[in-house]
């Protein structure tokens, strides 16, 4: 029974290991892009993955009961706010940059009609 | 057993202080961070990390109900991402709107010439209020 023990103690570890692995390579982005833009693509990975496999991780070494419910209730709450978050924060940012055509070019989608469909190539 | 708990101990520490460490490195962005967007994403980064952190002492101290805290945590972190973003969206279009009649009604009093001051001033004044049309809402 011990074994089964540690082998549940060993899973968990690995998961919330890879966890923090993934929140280290969020982290390294974020201070090596250049741009906001660039930096937020790192920063989703750790509101997604990273926390999913900490949380994982926790629930393994918990066993199943309310507060592993709980647990997993954060990470369907944080699947559902983490890009309505990064789509406000991505809004905000085209709108306030004045010479923003340097770092991205932006696509308006709701005034160009079915024309670019046909001149758009692969 | 006595090993195994050892080894939870040793687990939960050295994952918590990696955290705390990753935490103060997300400080330095928001400090460093050029644009106003730098710091947003680097203030969710801090609470997507500060949750784990609950959660973890959720599992090492057996409480059950700090995983509510855990997910009104979750809850504000996203509310405060929500409101930034809005607010200075909100104070950005008001400045950039009051910049624009600004400049239009320099360019008509500029344009209608000396004579007319008043008339040209008044005029300036209804075009600007009404004429501009600044955003769409887009707030």
């Amino acid at each position: 029974m011990e074994i089964f023990e540690w082998v549940r103690f060993l899973a968990g570890a690995a998961f919330l290991l890879a966890g923090v692995v993934i929140f280290l390579i969020e982290m390294a982005g974020v201070f090596r892009f250049r741009y906001v833009l660039n930096r937020m693509h790192a920063a989703a990975m750790g509101d997604t993955l990273g926390i999913g496999f900490c949380l994982l991780g926790l629930i393994v070494m918990n066993g199943l009961n309310v507060t592993s419910l709980k647990l997993f209730l954060v990470i369907v709450f944080l699947w559902f706010s983490s890009p309505v978050s990064s789509h406000l924060i991505a809004r905000l940012e085209v709108t306030t940059n004045e010479d923003g055509e340097k770092q991205y070019q932006v696509k308006n989608l709701d005034q160009e009609p079915q024309e670019s469909g046909g001149k758009e190539e692969l | 057993m006595e090993s195994l708990e050892s080894a939870y101990g040793i687990l939960f520490t050295g994952v918590l202080i990696v955290l705390a460490a990753l935490i103060l490195l997300c400080l330095l962005r928001a400090i460093i961070g050029p644009r106003t967007a730098d710091r947003i994403v680097a203030a969710n980064m801090m609470g997507t990390m500060v949750i784990v952190m609950i959660a973890i002492l959720t599992v090492k101290l057996g409480e059950g109900y700090l995983a509510d805290i855990c997910l009104i945590y979750a809850m504000i972190s996203f509310l405060a991402v929500i409101v930034l973003t809005k607010v200075y969206m909100g104070v950005y279009l008001e400045k950039k709107e009051k910049d624009e009649k600004a400049a239009a009604s320099r360019n008509r009093e500029e344009t209608t010439g000396d004579g007319q001051t008043q008339d040209g001033s008044a005029q300036s004044l209804q075009d600007g209020s009404s004429g501009e049309e600044v955003s769409d809402g887009n707030i």
